[in-house]
């Protein structure tokens, strides 16, 4: 069984690094976007899915990264490749920063704090104009070819599920899930809970931090309620959690299929397109809260790996 | 239970559905499709629907007059929902996939910077006709076009009012938006142009409903002139609240607000001698503006506001230009 | 640029004007507050409720001519009903699971009302147009329609508490938010409490929209806003503390007035959340301490 996915996932990889030398610019495009969805689900999944405390600001570590890339791209003249990867360090910093203190709340006061970390820093990055542009954004050179950025993103999606993949199979990530499940039990138990919630944090603001970088890139222009929207940390989540936390495909399923899903949902219906939306977050939230994953491992026993 | 749920669930969705159906435009014979994406939901729905009725206007205007070098013009439109990165993939779309000839500009100038970068990659031409920040201008585009004025002389009829008038000092306030911010600016700018003194510049974040604390701030320095660099709903609340705070200055002006139909609506008697600025005024007396407000209230019911007429003068604009081309081809349209 | 003297006269009228808005923070926050209290549910769709109160009162207004203030009669009722029926049919399924799920089932509500909303009633501005100006006393403006809300909020909130402290029902709510398994035991149906609960909290809800209206400006969006400042008021006076919820509300109104007086705008915003981590941080319970 592990085996026919793994033959499954390196045919799929194969024919998306052949992609851009025949698609049209709209299908890379898209999947620019998709890979950008897998990235920032499956980071959330790592705090979040795995320990259970709901990171409800998460973008901002995104958007943190897009300053960082567009900051170095346009006033230190680097290339936009290491300029993007330099963006998971400022991220980095903000979670040790805020994370050392926020990850003592418990429960729905974690969530709030971190919806607040988010308002602060989009209102920072507004006040501190004469660094940062403020309203007016920064605009970064126009992209002449997107493949190399299709590859980068690609890159980023890959790198987030394997690391997600060494976290599950590792002493670490059940220390994690034992954190979700029961935390005075696992402290009972010895685990340093504090320590292990801070480890996963930061490693979960790498990659948006990155992905930020390169959205900066992609868009050629970021401005502050571009890069901060609550309503992206909510994509993550519903992806997240459609696909099945705490898993490894998870997050990577979710992200394909609800981007699929919107994009034919337009199409057609302009305006009810987020009341769908709407509707199908209670939906799969009532009915299928551990998501397609949990499902799927629950009838065809997969191996919690997966 | 569980089932009840579940058929209200279904219910919601099919009549959403339904709701929608039927909405498509029908195919003529190999038209000229030019392509647009517009914000008709999320924060510009409002501008960006009076933008979406300008394009359409012309599109039928056209179409009733023949079209264009011999065929029929048809727009393909689709909603960006006010995102630059849905805008960035409708126009991959758009000249990838539906092969459009040419593109009309997203509404507002935070989408349009985005979106711009695509459609000069393909060396479409782009007719932005609602972004109004210079610096959009400032990145060398070759292909595109700018049809309104920019947002930084959007107070100057105002500002140059209040220097004519003798009126000394101003004070400015503005959204921190791209668009807001450069209003601001360029109001600054020619005040001190003109020997009048800025009191006092302060912006305030998006979605602020609350004026008070500033406009407090503005009414100790009594200054002659007051002025924003609005959106919409600011606009609406500062001027109230200057009212309910008894802030009097001599002259006040707003940029996007006072130019709509709906501000007077919504303030009624609250919204007189208050300055708007708009590109466009249907009382202007350049030839053609009657017929095309005739022809906008017969098509839409309700008034045009300048979005209208800027959506609607980009598209002819560009119709003119590709008839005097006498060719689709980006090279000769430039 | 001239240096802005801020004077006494100044500060006072921010103080005014912040308590007045404070006020009605209070309302919106205290029907949170209890939700919170007795199911742990964090209710996102509170702002979409606050929504609906303001587009009732908005209609009532512009079809009928109604008193905005007099609608309350129409736009509270209505919205318990809409609260117990959405807690009759979604809600309750997520009580006892973890606090993603109602986070995210109401996110999902709060988006499907406000884009039907929306659909209905298009994402154009309104406003009623009811009472404007203000009240001058000495050199400060006190404005009529502020006024008459923070007095109607002041008057809804009263009767908020006297409902949880002299009748039985508020009794069973309070008893269920102290402790919910005890609360059964005891022989009071919890399940029937939600109800009620998520009803009055929604019924809260619909109230300051209806007093919102008559000061802003009515579009399906406008209430998020109010979920983030009921957040920090809840933070504020501690959660489930509904007595804390109220001087939370004040308090809030107070700090952004003043901070946007001496500072910005802009950063009134980040000290308001600042303020709140810090008080997560240093006393999790609330300022004036509630339940963890």
């Amino acid at each position: 069984m592990m085996a026919g996915i793994l033959w499954l996932l390196l045919a799929v990889m194969g024919g998306l690094a052949v992609l851009p030398l025949f698609a049209s610019g709209y299908i890379i495009s898209f999947t620019i976007q998709i890979f950008m969805w897998i990235a920032l689900a499956g980071s959330w999944n790592l705090i979040s899915g795995f320990t259970g405390y709901v990171s409800f600001g998460h973008v901002a570590f995104f958007g943190v990264g897009a300053y960082t890339g567009a900051l170095l791209v346009t006033q230190a003249g680097w290339h936009w490749l290491p300029a993007s990867l330099a963006g998971c360090v400022p991220a980095a910093a903000l979670a040790l920063l805020i994370g050392y203190p926020c990850l003592r709340l418990k429960g729905p006061y974690f969530a709030i704090a971190m919806l607040g970390l988010n308002e602060v820093v989009r209102a920072l990055v507004s006040y501190f104009e004469s660094f940062t542009g403020g309203g007016s954004g920064i605009s970064l050179p126009p992209i002449l070819s997107i493949a190399p950025v299709y590859y980068a993103m690609g890159g980023a999606a890959v790198a987030v599920t394997l690391l997600t993949y060494r976290i599950i199979t590792s002493r670490f990530g059940l220390r994690l899930l034992s954190i979700r499940e029961d935390e005075i039990a696992a402290e009972t138990m010895g685990i340093n809970t504090s320590l292990m919630k801070l480890y996963a944090f930061l490693l979960s603001a790498l990659f948006p931090g990155i992905v930020g970088g390169l959205y900066a890139w992609y868009s050629s222009y970021i401005e502050p309620l571009g890069v901060f929207p609550l309503l992206t940390t909510i994509t993550m989540i519903i992806m997240c959690l459609f696909g099945g936390k705490g898993t490894v495909l998870g997050p990577v399923l979710g992200a394909v299929l609800l981007s699929v899903f919107q994009e034919l949902v337009w199409a057609r219906f302009l305006f009810v397109h987020q009341a769908i939306f709407g509707a199908l977050i209670v939906a799969v939230v009532l009915l299928m809260p551990r998501g397609i994953m949990g499902v799927l491992q629950e009838r065809y026993r997969l191996p919690r790996t997966v | 239970m569980r089932r009840a749920f579940v058929l209200a669930l279904a219910g919601m969705s099919v009549s959403l559905l339904v709701l929608e159906w039927g909405a498509g435009p029908t195919w003529g014979q190999e038209p000229i499709k030019i392509g647009a994406s517009i914000s008709l939901t999320g924060t510009y729905a409002k501008p960006g629907k009076y933008t979406q009725e300008g394009y359409l206007l012309c599109e039928k205007e056209i179409n009733d007059k023949g079209g264009l070098l011999g065929r029929k013009v048809r727009y393909i439109i689709y909603d960006d929902k006010s995102d630059p990165l849905t805008a960035i993939k409708l126009y991959e779309k758009l000249i990838t996939e539906d092969n459009v000839e040419h593109v009309m500009g997203p509404y507002s100038s935070p989408v349009t910077n985005a979106a711009s970068t695509v459609s000069e990659k393909y060396q479409k031409v782009m007719m932005a006709s609602l972004a109004a920040t210079t610096s959009i201008w400032e990145r060398g585009f070759k292909y595109l076009f700018m049809t309104i004025s920019p947002a930084e002389v959007y107070l100057e009829g105002l500002v140059e009012l209040a220097a004519e008038r003798g009126l000394k000092t101003i004070a400015v306030m503005n959204e921190d938006t791209l668009f807001a911010k450069a209003a601001a600016k360029g109001a600054i700018e020619l005040a001190k142009k003109r020997g009048m003194q800025v009191v006092f510049h302060e912006a305030y974040p998006k979605g602020t409903t609350d004026f008070s604390a500033l406009l407090i701030k503005i009414k100790s320095l009594n200054p002659d002139v007051i002025t924003g660099g609005t959106y919409f709903d600011d606009a609406v609340a500062t001027t109230r609240q200057m009212k309910e705070l008894d802030v009097n200055p001599r002259m006040y002006g707003v940029t996007v607000g006072g130019d709509l139909p709906e501000f007077y609506q919504l303030l009624g008697k609250t919204a007189e001698y208050v300055y708007g600025s708009s590109q466009w005024e249907e009382n202007l007396l350049y030839p053609g503006i009657k017929e095309f407000v005739a022809a906008y209230e017969k098509m839409w019911n309700h008034e045009p506001a300048y979005h209208s007429a800027a959506g609607y003068g980009a598209c002819r604009l560009l119709a003119e230009a590709i008839k005097r081309a006498n060719s689709l081809d980006s090279e000769k349209i430039r | 640029m001239m240096q802005v003297q801020i004077t006494g006269t100044m500060v006072l009228q921010i103080v005014v004007s912040g308590l007045l808005a404070g006020g009605l923070y209070a309302l919106v926050a205290l029907g949170l507050s209890l939700i919170f209290g007795v199911m742990r549910v964090i209710n996102l769709a509170h702002g979409a409720l606050l929504m609906l109160g303001a587009y009732t009162t908005y209609w009532l207004f512009a079809l009928f001519g109604l008193n905005p203030f007099l609608s309350l009669l129409v736009s509270v009722p209505m919205l318990f009903v809409v609260g117990a029926v959405l807690q009759k049919l979604f809600v309750h399924r997520v009580v006892e699971a973890p606090e993603l799920s109602s986070l995210l089932l109401t996110f999902g509500i709060s988006i499907f009302i406000a884009n039907v909303a929306m659909l209905a009633w298009s994402s154009d501005y309104r406003s009623v147009e009811f009472l404007t100006g203000s009240f001058i006393l000495g050199q400060i403006a006190v404005s009529k329609p502020r006024l008459i809300s923070f007095v109607a909020a002041l008057g809804l909130t009263g009767l908020a508490f006297l409902l949880l402290h002299r009748t039985k029902i508020g009794k069973a709510i309070r008893a269920t938010s102290q402790h919910r398994d005890v609360a059964q035991i005891c022989g009071i149906n919890v399940r029937r409490i939600d109800v009620i609960t998520f009803g009055l909290g929604a019924g809260l809800a619909g109230a300051g929209g209806s007093l919102v209206s008559t000061m802003f400006a009515v579009y399906p969006e406008m209430g998020l806003i109010y979920v983030f400042k009921s957040f920090l008021v809840i933070a504020l006076g501690g959660a489930g503390n509904y007595p804390g919820a109220f001087f939370g509300g004040l308090l809030l109104g107070l700090v952004e007035g003043l901070a946007s007086l001496f500072l910005t705008a802009q950063l009134s915003e980040v000290i308001a959340y600042i303020f709140l981590v810090i008080v997560l941080l240093v006393r999790p319970a609330g300022l004036l301490g509630g339940r963890t």
